[in-house]
């Protein structure tokens, strides 16, 4: 297990993109990647693409993002590679079926986004669980999927 | 010259890292100050340095019953009292809790680990990932067999599921062969633990993935 504490920096500071440069030449960098919802966390544990057993502890103000450098010394890097988030796009059949839509994603605790007269749900998890909670909806034509991506 | 990069690294070098954050969750009657009660010895018996934040709706009676059981210093308690719904408090605005838990770590600067035990909720009851960096959510099987089936969140969404009171299965006719394929299913890769609190049965393995998981030391 390789402990990291903290956060060195990030791949857009300019002296350590240069030393990435150099060690990516040398197949020296690794990846861990990281699903949206775990830039939360201030304790992981993860295994990184080229097998490190990694064991990430933060300070409480310190975040997790895209790009966050672990680690890098002459020898190697490690970087944080974020998972994109998925979002499931629901368009309710009319007025009163945007209500329910509404009411049911809002006590599912969903985060969702406002897209006109469609609502985009973020997928945190398994897509199976987000249809099945929908399903009795989308067989009774309330609402439908118009797209996940 | 100092560069940018040796400019970042030196604040992190020297932030303080604090202890743990474990969230326990799960329905009344589960198990979870018993989960917590057979934990807690264990854990200080192996050198580590505990407290932990209860929370009830209206009352302190769960840190009442911890504070008197012997298993950790009373001052290394603290209890919330909701007020209202329990996981509004360890979801929505957990301001409460993460009050309290701050007051531990100041009152204890040496601390590996804050457990923080939700008041008694329903199968949807999540954890917030500003209140803690791991949660585990408790069912029992004397709660009924289909528990799993249903498939709520705090079940699909915890990082570590335990299943409590194996040992009743036989009195509430409750086929424990199919409740494990059920949590296999409904978990999928992640991890499930089955425990009786009471006798201890199951809680090294607790352990074991507490300390790999999150206090990052095995």
């Amino acid at each position: 297990m390789l402990k990291l504490e903290g956060i060195v920096g990030h791949v857009d500071d300019s002296a350590i993109a240069a030393k990435l440069h150099h060690l990516r030449h040398h197949g020296a960098v690794e990846y861990v990647l990281l699903a949206p919802a775990d830039t939360q966390r201030k304790r992981l544990r993860v295994t990184s693409d080229a097998g490190t057993d990694c064991a990430i502890v933060l300070a409480r103000d310190e975040r997790l993002e895209d790009g966050s450098v672990l680690l890098i010394d002459d020898q190697r890097a490690i970087v944080v590679r974020l998972d994109e988030l998925r979002w499931m796009v629901l368009e309710p059949a009319n007025l009163s079926a945007a209500l329910e839509l509404g009411y049911f994603v809002g006590n599912l605790h969903w985060r969702v986004k406002f897209d006109g007269e469609r609502l985009r749900v973020a997928i945190e998890g398994d897509e199976s669980f987000y249809r099945e909670r929908l399903a009795p909806m989308i067989e009774k034509r309330l609402a439908r999927i118009v797209d996940v991506g | 010259m100092r560069t940018e990069a040796t400019i970042r690294i030196a604040p992190s070098a020297v932030k303080r890292i604090g202890p743990a954050r474990v969230g326990i969750g799960g329905p009344v009657g589960s198990g979870k100050t018993a989960l917590i009660e057979a934990l807690v010895p264990r854990l200080i018996g192996q050198g580590y340095d505990i407290a932990v934040v209860t929370n009830d709706i209206a009352t302190r009676e769960d840190a009442e019953r911890l504070q008197k059981s012997g298993l950790i210093a009373p001052e290394r308690v603290v209890g919330v009292e909701t007020g209202a719904c329990p996981h509004t408090v360890i979801r929505e605005d957990p301001t409460l809790n993460l009050e309290a838990v701050d007051l531990l770590d100041r009152r204890f600067p040496k601390l590996d680990l804050v457990i923080v035990e939700s008041g008694g909720d329903n199968l949807a009851s999540t954890f917030s990932l500003d209140l803690v960096d791991y949660w585990l959510f408790v069912i029992d099987i004397a709660g009924g067999g289909d528990i799993p089936r249903k498939r709520g969140p705090g079940v699909l969404q915890c990082d570590l599921l335990v299943v409590n009171k194996t040992d009743l299965a036989p009195h509430v006719r409750v086929d424990m062969d199919a409740v494990r394929r059920d949590v296999a299913k409904a978990r999928g890769p992640k991890p499930a633990l089955f425990t009786n609190c009471l006798t201890g049965e199951g809680i090294d393995a607790v352990i074991a993935e507490l300390r790999r998981s999150v206090l990052l030391d095995a």
